[in-house]
Order: structure tokens, then sequence, then C-alpha cells
């Protein structure tokens, strides 16, 4: 079953797109500081994961599939969607990880604590990078997919999750929601290793994850 | 297995209605649904597949009764396959069944017993380890056909199976529909007579969201006993002239001019005899000349 999952989930070609954007991104966006690798990832990555996650389901509506899968249980129907979103989430945080590492290798910068500047060591930052990357890719790439399920389409599902990406990855994104911006990571403040408010941030990622995770099996009843 | 349809009616949301006042029962065999596009067949389907819910109106599958309670107990009785339906392309043939077998609630080892027999039986196990995309239109039909059957539901619904196919494809998937209608009710929506004539024991005709004629083939055909005739006229523009006044159910060129089939309550006024009806020209009859 999971491997079913996984072909229908994850076609050879998104795979490659989204492995093409990691290279690109890591080509084209220039570095000095290594603690900058997790900053200029962290919204691009969330981009990725909208786009990567929004036809989770709606494929079958475009495909008129879910004409037939209205007949199966909701159970079922709602463990599908959850073992795909579970293997596309998988992947993009591999893509994370194999990015990170991409910059090191193709812009060489110079780590932080060298200058004097930051406290956090070259593991600590990355280890903190993932965390941050698991629920911030979790957040967008669900948020898509609900919202594509909601509107029976994957583009409105996308735009809208857009449109939050644009609002909160931006200065008044930062000004308005400070700490409890979406993208607190990219924001915080990396010469004080001891300051972990930036988490509050991704607490409230969480919790709208878990509020998106519950309302599920309604708009699936209704919409799906 | 019986399903009840009373009083339906389906109205969207842009005021459109599908469905008006319509009664219907559909009995255990191959029952034939036939009607125009737009007349109301698919929105019936996707009622009695719980897609869409009525406005009004009551539906029942064996005494049970579509509302939401009730939905899980009849989704588990129902096999569909729709008009159009891309089914997963990247699966192999028997990976896709798996699937879709288990996601209808068939355990593992009882969803491969059932593919392999299925299979042999649409002649597809020699591709059962092709891609679906690989597939030719009828190939796909088939699989589509599998995956409906595969929790051996008590009614089969098949929406426009044969549209596109190639004869000895349409034969096929009509055959394989009279072939499992066996103690279960199979609602057969098609533009294609022929594929009616061959597989149904009775049928419904549908037109703006009515039905005009239910029951068997036979009693439909003697309804328009005596309303066909057989005229042959010199050239086109005298067929056009008849086509004007009557309704014409087939033109064909002949040695000297072109013989045509006339549908008409009265003798048309040109020479004519009487001929055999066929359930063509019932259909002609029903939706375009009785009550006018």
């Amino acid at each position: 079953m999971i491997l079913i999952e996984r072909k229908i989930s994850l076609p050879a070609y998104k795979i490659v797109y989204a492995l093409c954007f990691v290279v690109i991104l890591s080509l084209i966006r220039s570095i000095s500081y290594s603690y900058k690798i997790g900053v200029v990832m962290e919204a691009p990555m969330a981009l990725l994961a909208i786009v990567f996650c929004g036809d989770t389901y709606t494929q079958e509506i475009t495909s008129k599939r879910f004409e037939i899968h209205r007949l199966y249980s909701l159970k079922r129907r709602l463990c599908s969607i959850g073992i795909r979103m579970v293997l596309q989430e998988i992947v993009l945080f591999i893509l994370s990880g194999i990015g990170y590492g991409m910059f090191y290798y193709f812009q060489t910068p110079y780590p932080l604590y060298e200058t004097n500047q930051g406290t956090e060591s070259e593991l600590q930052m990355f280890l903190l990078f993932l965390v941050a990357m698991i629920v911030t890719l979790w957040f967008w790439g669900i948020l898509s997919n609900v919202l594509s399920c909601l509107f029976r389409n994957m583009w409105i599902g996308m735009g809208g999750s857009i449109a939050l990406w644009l609002v909160t990855n931006s200065n008044l994104g930062e000004t308005l929601f400070g700490n409890y911006n979406l993208f607190s990571y990219a924001f915080r403040n990396i010469t004080d290793n001891q300051d972990f408010r930036w988490m509050y941030g991704k607490v409230l990622c969480l919790f709208f994850c878990i509020l998106l995770i519950s309302l599920m099996p309604k708009i699936i009843k209704k919409r799906g | 297995m019986s399903i009840k349809i009373n009083n339906l009616t389906v109205t969207f949301k842009n005021k459109v209605t599908a469905i008006n006042h319509a009664y219907l029962e559909i009995p255990n065999g191959v029952f034939g649904l036939m009607g125009e596009n737009g007349a109301g067949k698919t929105t019936l389907m996707r009622v009695l597949t719980t897609v869409l819910t009525a406005t009004t109106g009551t539906v029942s599958m064996d005494g049970i009764l579509y509302c939401e309670e009730n939905y899980p107990k009849i989704q588990r009785q129902i096999g569909y396959l729709p008009q159009e339906i891309d089914l997963y392309p990247e699966l192999t043939v028997q990976e896709c069944l798996e699937y879709m077998g288990i996601l209808s609630g068939v355990s593992k080892k009882e969803c491969k017993k059932r593919i392999q027999y299925y299979l042999e039986k649409t002649s597809l196990i020699e591709h059962q380890k092709k891609k679906m995309k690989q597939l030719s239109g009828g190939m796909k039909r088939r699989v589509g056909l599998i995956q409906a059957l595969l929790n051996e539901p008590k009614v089969l619904i098949v929406d426009e199976a044969t549209t596109g196919l190639d004869p000895e494809e349409r034969i096929r998937i009509r055959n394989l529909l009279v072939d499992v209608s066996k103690n279960r009710a199979v609602l057969f929506s098609t533009h294609v007579v022929e594929d009616l004539v061959a597989t149904c024991n009775q049928l419904a005709i549908m037109k703006k969201g009515e039905f005009l004629y239910t029951g068997t083939m036979s009693e439909l055909i003697k309804q328009v006993k005596g309303y066909v005739w057989l005229c042959k006229v010199k050239d086109e523009n005298s067929a056009r002239e008849i086509e004007k006044r009557y309704h014409i159910s087939s033109k064909q060129f002949v040695n000297d001019g072109l013989q045509i089939k006339v549908i008409s309550t009265i003798r048309p006024e040109i020479k004519c005899q009487p001929c055999e009806a066929s359930l063509e020209d019932a259909y002609i009859y029903l939706c375009n000349v009785k009550g006018k």
C-alpha cells in the first residue's frame, strides 16, 4: 500500500523539479556566512511544500476518480491521504538536508563562530534548521492540501497558501507578528543562542497543523 | 436487490433542474438508461452513487433509505464506473486494482484472488504488468469495470462504458456486463442503441430530467408499431422536404434514389409502406413524435 501511494504521490517529475529547485536555489542565492543557509532556505522550501502537496488529494478530483473514492470509507480515504502527506513531507525534508549541504558545497560560507558574532556551532545550527524545517514543511504542505480540498481546486489551494506566504515572509509580517510569525526561524536573533523566542512561531505552526488535520475529515466528507 | 426512486428531483445551485419528479424501479439484471446529452442520466447515477443528494423525493436500496447515516451501508453495496475516468496512469494494472480493492474494504488476500479471477474473465491477464497509461481505451474500461466489481457489489452502475470504443471492445464490455448481472442490478447508461438491445432486460428513456418510458424493450417497440414508414425519394432535395414535415430515423442511398425511414403517427403524404420498427425508431418516436 505504501509503495503504491509512493507511486501515486511521488511521480518522477515531482522529485526532479523539487531537486532542481533546491539545486538552483543553492546556486543562485548567494550567502557569506553559514548561519544564513537556514535563513535563506526556510521560505523557499515552504513555497516548494505548497506546490508539492497541493495535488495530494485534488488529483483524484481532476481525474474524476473522486466519484469512486466517495464509495470508500472515510477512514480509508483519510489514511490514504495521510500516507501520501507523510511520504511527500519525508522527501521534502530530505531535500532540505541535501539543500543545506549544497549551500556548503557551492558557496563555501564562513562559519559564524569564527567571526565571533554567533554563538551556535555549525552542528547546532544544522539541527535547529532541521527541527524548524519539519514544522515549516508540515504546516505549509498541510495548508496547501487542505485549502485545495476545501475549494476542490489545486490552484486555489496553492494560491491561497502563497498569499499567506507572501504576507508572513515579509517585513510587514515580521513587524506584525514578531516571534509569532510563521517564519520566525528565518527572522530569529542569530547572535544569541539562548534566545528561543522564535520557537513561539513554530509552536503556532504546529497548533495550526493540528487544527488543519482535525478539519480534514469534515472537508473530505463534504467536499471530497 | 432493487433500487426504488420515488418522486426524485435534483436541482442545482444555479436553479437548473436535472431530474424532475422521477419515479423508477431498478430490478436485478441489466437495466438500460438512454437519453440525449443533458437528459439527466449522469445526475441520476451520481445520486445513486451518493455523490449528489436529492433535492426532494427519496431513493432506497433494498428498503434502505438514501440518507447521511445510511450512506456507508449503501456505499458498500455499490460498484461504479464513471463516464470519464483516468485510473492511476503510473500504476500497473495489478497495482491499480489492488489499491482500489483494498480501499474498497476487501482484504489483501481476497483482493488478489478476485483480481486474478476478473483479469482472466476480461482477458487482461497478460496485461497485468503493464502500466495503466500503456493500455488502450477499451482495456482501461475493462480495468475500470474490474475495480467496480472487486467489492462484489449488489448494484453495479456503469456510465457510458462503451462510448468511443471499437465494435470488438464494445461487444466484450457488453458481454461482461451481462455475465456479471446475475444476482445483481446493473444500471447501464449509453447512447448506443445496439448496446441496449444486446444487453438489457428493461430500460428507461430520459429527456430533460423526466422518464419518458420505463419497461421492456419489446413493449417499447410495440408502441411505435404502425408508425414507421419506408419511403423512397429520388434525390436529396426531396428527402430534405420530407425531413421538414416528419422525423426521419434513417437515410440510405439505394440504386434508384434515397431510401428513408419516416416516423409518423399518420401515413406520410408520399409513396411509402409500413415497415418493422427498431429500438432506434421507438426512441425517436418517444422523444420527438409522441405527444406532439
